[in-house]
């Protein structure tokens, strides 16, 4: 018998039985219709808003602007931490292992701190989004 | 590196890549001051550090150019990191050329930022974009042309919408974008095509393979090479992705156009020139050559005739610019394989003559906003009665940039029509000496209205600008310089060419 007979029935069974007992519910249950049943579940708040019109303050664009600088860094380091060893004990000098990650390095925290002196990564508060948000609620 | 070249008085072959990493370093360098100094209460420095940065950067090129370093007088090119670069005339040449630009730029940008916010940023971009140029003559690899052309891209989006609070300018660093990230996309897929036919992205390995045996990969490997050319064709603004230029010109502050239109321009060709003479033989796949002819006369027609029909002086320079791209297109439109040196070099020369003529254009046209007279022909009547000194230097530069004899720019134009001739492709010439004649009316008229017109109205011009103003009256004696001095530019970039042809 072919092994992927047994995924096939599983996946059948996976499937059917959450839909037969939701299908064996709509059978069998009363329907009472009621306005805080078609609410927006907010963990038990009564929600606020709309959906479609969420804003993000654009200071996390900074924030997330810094994350990927940092996030290509580990992608670059990760290959070089497997070869590190390995390339030392086969003799390669250390200047040359050590050193380019070194400059690598250097120049992104030239970058990071130029940053952090522009306020990058200073929460400026704004009075008026502030307002907007007490208005709202 | 061998050990047997490694003499006591020979440098380490990384050197070689000092003009490089002298700008890189001057960036860094700015990024660091401005982060003691955020208020950017020192304008003098940093404008005096990006023009140290810069200058040294054309002393090292200059020197390495003259000492022979990569050159066939000196055991050859100098390729580093698995042959990814490479080390030669041809790369310190252009090298020189966007150092010289980045200089006059930096200098006049002094001026131009005057009171403006973010101006270690504006320079620190200008230097990483002149790294990125400079990376791009290295280029050796594919790879390394894409990711040095980002690096030249993307300060330049930034730096086009510099003027954040103008909507021309960040209508224009948009569009500037979305264009380049169109082309960037199409140069990567091209890339990916051209890999997938040959195996490698080290262009003499590319070069090897497609002069072999391509076993039904051929129109796979045409395609790809089709779309590099576009990729190019963005970065020098040329047809078909021209459209950003005469926006991104208009709409960035007029050093930044001035930066882009020379040392960005010649930057594509650099990348372009090695890219296919050194990587995409003649013999196999496409008949490149006819994709450039094609290109070429129809760059210089569109652009030409565009510029005609501008009434704004910084428009009619961004047509012309693109019909200079043209021009340029002629190097590799006339390209003839072993023989194709001397056309090549004629039309790195001219890059050259463009790079201080056109830069010289713009930061007048720089000095007229910092002045606050308009943008049209009309407004520049009169002028030279105000600022004689200015107005020869923007006569020079009209003069040179049409191709008339007393200036440099008659014999860049002269060596690159008559290569053009040389290798039988006379009509290329005629078609660029016809579109030159036309371009003389455009740019006479500048020439009209500086000395000839009546101002429409009193105006006051307020004060000097004094570095904006020596950066000007430098691109011209530059100018006016390269013509008894135009033997030793075409002497070197021919033989600068006639080195990397295979």
């Amino acid at each position: 018998m072919n092994a992927w007979i047994a995924i096939g029935a599983l996946a059948v069974m996976g499937v059917g039985i959450p839909l037969g007992m939701m299908a064996v519910s709509a059978l069998l249950r009363p329907g009472v219709p009621e306005q805080g049943k078609s609410a927006t579940y907010e963990s038990g708040e009564i929600p606020t808003g709309s959906a479609t019109g969420i804003q993000f303050n654009i200071q996390y664009y900074m924030v997330a602007l810094l994350f990927v600088v940092f996030d290509v860094e580990t992608v670059l380091i990760f290959p070089w931490a497997v070869i590190y060893q390995p390339a030392l004990a086969s003799g390669v000098g250390l200047a040359t292992v050590l050193l380019p990650m070194l400059i690598f390095i250097g120049v992104l925290v030239v970058g990071l701190v130029w940053a952090w002196r522009q306020g990058a990564v200073k929460w400026v508060s704004s009075p008026r989004a502030a307002r907007q948000k007490t208005e709202r609620s | 590196m061998e050990p047997a070249l490694l003499q006591a008085d020979q440098l380490p072959t990384w050197t070689a890549l000092a003009p490089v990493l002298a700008l890189a370093v001057t960036g860094l360098l700015l990024l660091v001051i401005d982060s003691i100094d955020p208020n950017d209460t020192r304008p003098t420095l940093l404008a005096g550090v990006g023009t140290v940065g810069a200058l040294a950067a054309l002393g090292l090129a200059g020197w390495f150019l003259s000492a022979g370093t990569g050159q066939p007088s000196t055991n050859g090119a100098i390729t580093l990191y698995g042959d990814a670069l490479i080390v030669d005339g041809m790369t310190l040449f252009f090298q020189a050329l966007f150092a010289s630009v980045t200089a006059l730029v930096v200098v006049a940008s002094y001026d131009y930022l005057r009171g403006r916010a973010y101006q270690a940023e504006f320079y620190a971009l200008m230097l990483f974009a002149a790294t990125g140029m400079a990376l791009m003559a290295a280029a050796n690899s594919l790879a390394v042309a894409f990711v040095a052309l980002e690096l030249a891209s993307l300060p330049s989006y930034a730096l086009v919408a510099f003027l954040k609070r103008d909507t021309g300018s960040v209508e224009a660093g948009l569009k500037y974008f979305l264009i380049g990230a169109l082309s960037s996309a199409v140069f990567a897929f091209g890339i990916s095509l051209v890999y997938a036919a040959t195996g490698s992205l080290l262009l003499p390995d590319v070069y090897e393979a497609l002069a072999g045996d391509l076993t039904g990969l051929t129109g796979v490997a045409g395609v790809g090479i089709l779309m590099v050319a576009g990729g190019f064709a963005f970065k020098t603004a040329s047809v078909p992705f021209h459209f950003w230029a005469p926006e991104a010109y208009e709409g960035a502050p007029a050093p930044v156009s001035g930066f882009l239109s020379s040392a960005s321009k010649a930057a594509g060709f650099a990348v372009a020139f090695r890219v296919f003479v050194t990587g995409f033989p003649l013999e196999a796949g496409v008949d490149w050559v006819l994709l450039f002819q094609v290109l070429a006369v129809v760059t210089m027609t569109l652009g030409n005739f565009a510029a005609a029909t501008q009434e704004e002086v910084k428009r009619m320079l961004a047509y012309s610019s693109i019909g200079h791209a043209g021009y340029a297109l002629i190097g590799l439109a006339a390209f003839t394989g072993a023989a194709g040196g001397d056309v090549l070099g004629a039309s790195m020369a001219h890059l050259l003559v463009y790079g201080f003529m056109n830069t010289g254009a713009f930061l007048f046209v720089a000095l007229a906003e910092h002045w606050g007279v308009g943008r049209t022909f009309d407004d520049y009547a009169g002028l030279a009665s105000k600022a004689p000194v200015a107005s020869v230097a923007m006569s020079v530069f009209m003069f040179s940039l049409a191709g008339l004899p007393p200036f440099g720019g008659f014999f860049s134009k002269y060596f690159l029509f008559m290569g053009a001739v040389d290798a039988g492709f006379w009509w290329l010439a005629a078609v660029g000496a016809v579109n030159s004649a036309l371009s003389l009316f455009y740019y006479s008229r500048v020439v009209k209205a500086l000395w000839l017109d009546d101002a429409v109205s009193e105006f006051e011009l307020g004060s000097t600008p004094t570095a904006l103003y020596a950066a000007v009256v430098f691109a011209a004696l530059a100018t006016v310089l390269l013509l008894p001095g135009f033997g030793p530019v075409i002497e070197t970039a021919q033989s600068a060419a006639a080195a990397i042809v295979p």
